[in-house]
């Protein structure tokens, strides 16, 4: 068969060429990095300042149940530092603003409470414990960390007010609240309607383990879209694809084979990632099938957006905008409170989300199934686009 | 074998023509040469019949299929050779030829035999990527010959090789012709063309001049030419070419008899270039 040839040959230049082992090397340098220099579990640096608004023995009391319950450690106290600022807070129940302004810079001694995960042992988050809630809104607002202003009330209960940015999602103020004050059911509904994955300490990703999505995105979209019109435009320049037109093999016989070859490259630097770093976690019965499908999209994408331009200088341009874009949606992965509606249009980001959930063998398998088809589809579209196109052009 | 009536091409928008309203024909197992300068329209003239170039203008039928409707399957009886050596430079001579083999649904030739045609035997296992310019050449010559075509384009066989490999290039064309090729065949070179072809188009700024073979061609141009080598007055000696057919050489050429010494005088047969010159008025360079 005439594809089975083309692959072939695709595969042996591909072999004997630059790009395939730079995909190899550039997973096998991640791959050592992942294993050698990151932690699986790092200690955790978040900060959260905290006023308790009662009286010291309240506030001793409440501390000794924690600690004998083992989720706080008590810690060295630490000298801060605050500039002079002025901000305005927005009380969202009372829908109420105040404006403050501090004209002196401040120094004070806080007590610390490191609150453990039980889980690993180690380090979550460092509680600064500060006297003065003026102190507790001046450094939240210069750091930019969450600040709590926790009060027991009568019944018994603690009762918390969150200081917060502005900028977080209603997930994480959805979630703050289920943590403290309410139940979770009561958010239920809330919850589902968002679609929340789950940002919560049981799903989660190690620290390791969470740069395999995005290395796998990032093979298929980048690297699929890249390479394939690095090699397109290689046979240009020799002028092979010429000869190619001149037998009874059809264009799309050239074109699919070279998305194949795309396939294949992306398929062995995923592996070299995911089975050592993952080991027997991952769905991989539906992993493989997604990887192949994205990157023949990305790879079609490519093919066509090669065929509006002569050489890879000309590409660069529209190559380089469309690789940024498939970027963004890492930001929306690494910074779990940043989610914007728009960011959801770009094709790397429910890729994205599937290889996440692919990867915690927690998958939602009919919507991973949906962008899988979705994929194919629109890749076969984009592949048939690009066919028609060079049937005119790519022998010019 | 092949039919082509009022084709024009165009590569812009510019309505300037590379190939301006070209006819001809080409006999089954004939061998028919498009000689004209650099920019003539030669390539393009192939392009369009070997379906590279999108047919815009005129009837074209090639090889019994016409080129309006796209069939691929009329390139089982195709082989091109183009004027750049376009091979794969990461595979072999060998894999060159096996890969394009599969390519076709007829049968090709011996990949080995073609090579050793060439002169490329001992090579075939080095990649193209480490060949000369004309061994590159030679390979995607002899790929050209893979399904054993019954036409054959040959776009500058011989441009830019030593006359050694030249020389090997025309062999194995000629021997082709013996056995029934019909070839289709671009030069600027006029002794390629003399050489090899059954008839010569002449073509200038996308149009044909004449078609004729390069036997009537200096049988009518021929011999018609007096070159005359004759004393000047200062004792310096004069060289001139005159044309028998035209009346002003004649007059001159009797006036010079009359008048001056002659030194040397003799008819001359006239190259397929003086010709070509005459007739366009352009050189082949
Ligand atoms: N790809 C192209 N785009 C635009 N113009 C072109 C292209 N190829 C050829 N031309 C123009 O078409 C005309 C004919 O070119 P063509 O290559 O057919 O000439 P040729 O007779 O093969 O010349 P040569 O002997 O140099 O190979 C020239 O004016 C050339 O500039
Ligand atoms: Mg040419």
């Amino acid at each position: 068969m005439k594809l089975a040839s083309a692959y072939r040959k695709e595969m042996t230049i591909a072999f004997r060429g630059f790009y395939f082992y730079v995909e190899i090397v550039i997973a096998l340098i991640l791959l050592a990095v992942l294993l050698l220099a990151v932690d699986e579990y790092p200690e955790g640096r978040e900060k959260e300042y905290a006023f308790y608004d009662a009286s010291p023995a309240v506030v001793d009391a409440v501390f000794a149940e924690l600690i004998e319950e083992g989720t706080l450690v008590p810690g060295e106290p630490e000298e801060l530092t605050m500039k002079p600022a002025s901000f305005e807070v927005a009380d969202e129940a009372a829908g109420t603003s105040a404006r403050y302004s501090f004209d002196e810079p401040r120094a004070v001694s806080a007590r610390t409470m490191l609150e453990m995960d039980r889980s690993t042992g180690r380090k979550k988050k460092t509680i600064y414990l500060l006297d003065s809630e003026d102190d507790l809104l001046r450094l939240s607002f210069s750091s930019g960390d969450v600040g709590a202003v926790i009060r027991p009330g009568d019944d018994g209960r603690l009762y918390y007010r969150y200081i917060l940015q502005g900028y977080e999602t209603e997930r994480v103020s959805n979630l703050l609240y289920a943590l403290h004050a309410g139940s979770l059911d009561e958010l239920g509904d809330a919850m589902d309607r968002q679609a929340v994955r789950s940002l919560g300490p049981v799903d989660r990703l190690d620290a390791r383990e969470s740069a395999v999505p995005l290395f796998v995105t990032f093979a298929g979209s980048l690297m699929g879209f890249f390479i394939v019109m690095a090699y397109l435009y290689l046979d240009k320049n020799e002028g092979a694809i010429k000869a190619i037109a001149v037998t009874p093999a059809t264009v799309r016989t050239y074109l699919l084979s070279k998305t194949l070859v795309i396939m294949s490259t992306v398929l062995a630097s995923s592996s070299v990632i995911v089975i050592p770093v993952m080991g027997a976690k991952p769905d991989y019965l539906l992993f493989y099938p997604f990887l192949l499908a994205t990157t023949f999209a990305f790879a079609a994408l490519g093919l066509f957006v090669a065929s509006f331009f002569d050489s890879m200088d000309d590409a660069f341009g529209a190559l380089y905008a469309i690789m940024i874009a498939f970027m963004l949606p890492a930001f929306s992965y690494l910074i779990g409170s940043f989610d914007p509606v728009w960011l959801r249009f770009f094709p790397t980001y429910p890729v994205l989300q599937v290889f996440k959930a692919v990867m915690l063998g927690k998958t939602d398998v009919p919507y991973a199934l949906a962008v899988l088809a979705a994929f194919l589809v629109g890749g076969a579209a984009i592949l048939l686009a690009a066919e028609a196109r060079f049937k005119k052009t790519l022998t010019v | 074998m092949v039919s082509v009536r009022n084709l024009s091409h165009s590569y812009g928008n510019d309505g300037r023509l590379a190939v301006d309203d070209v006819s001809f024909d080409i006999g089954k197992g004939e061998t028919f040469g498009f000689l004209g300068p650099s920019g003539a329209g030669k390539s393009t003239t192939q392009g369009v019949l070997t379906g590279l170039l999108r047919l815009q203008k005129g009837e074209v039928t090639v090889a019994g299929y016409d080129l309006r409707t796209v069939r691929k399957e009329r390139f089982n009886k195709i082989g091109v050779s183009f004027e750049q050596a376009n091979v794969y430079s990461k595979l072999t001579a060998l894999e060159n030829l096996r890969f394009y083999a599969d390519l076709f649904d007829a049968p090709t030739r011996d990949p080995h035999e073609l090579l050793e045609l060439v002169g490329l035997a001992g090579r075939e296992n080095d990649r193209a990527g480490s060949f000369s310019k004309g061994m590159k050449h030679r390979l995607a010559f002899a790929r050209s010959m893979l399904n054993y075509p019954e036409l054959w384009f040959l776009d500058e066989p011989t441009t830019g090789l030593d006359p050694a490999i030249a020389a090997v290039i025309k062999g194995v064309i000629k021997a082709e012709q013996a056995k029934g090729t019909t070839t289709f065949l671009t030069t600027h070179n006029m002794y390629i063309a003399d050489e090899l072809c059954d008839r010569v188009a002449f073509i200038v700024d996308g149009s044909i001049k004449l078609v004729d073979t390069p036997r009537n061609l200096k049988q009518r141009y021929g011999k018609k030419l007096v070159e005359v080598e004759y004393l000047r007055d200062d004792g310096s000696i004069a060289k001139e070419t005159l044309r028998t057919v035209d009346e002003g050489d004649r007059e001159r050429l009797a006036g010079i008899v009359r008048s001056r010494d002659i030194v040397t005088m003799h008819s001359k047969e006239a190259t397929l270039e003086e010709i070509f010159i005459q007739i366009t008025g352009r050189g082949l360079d």
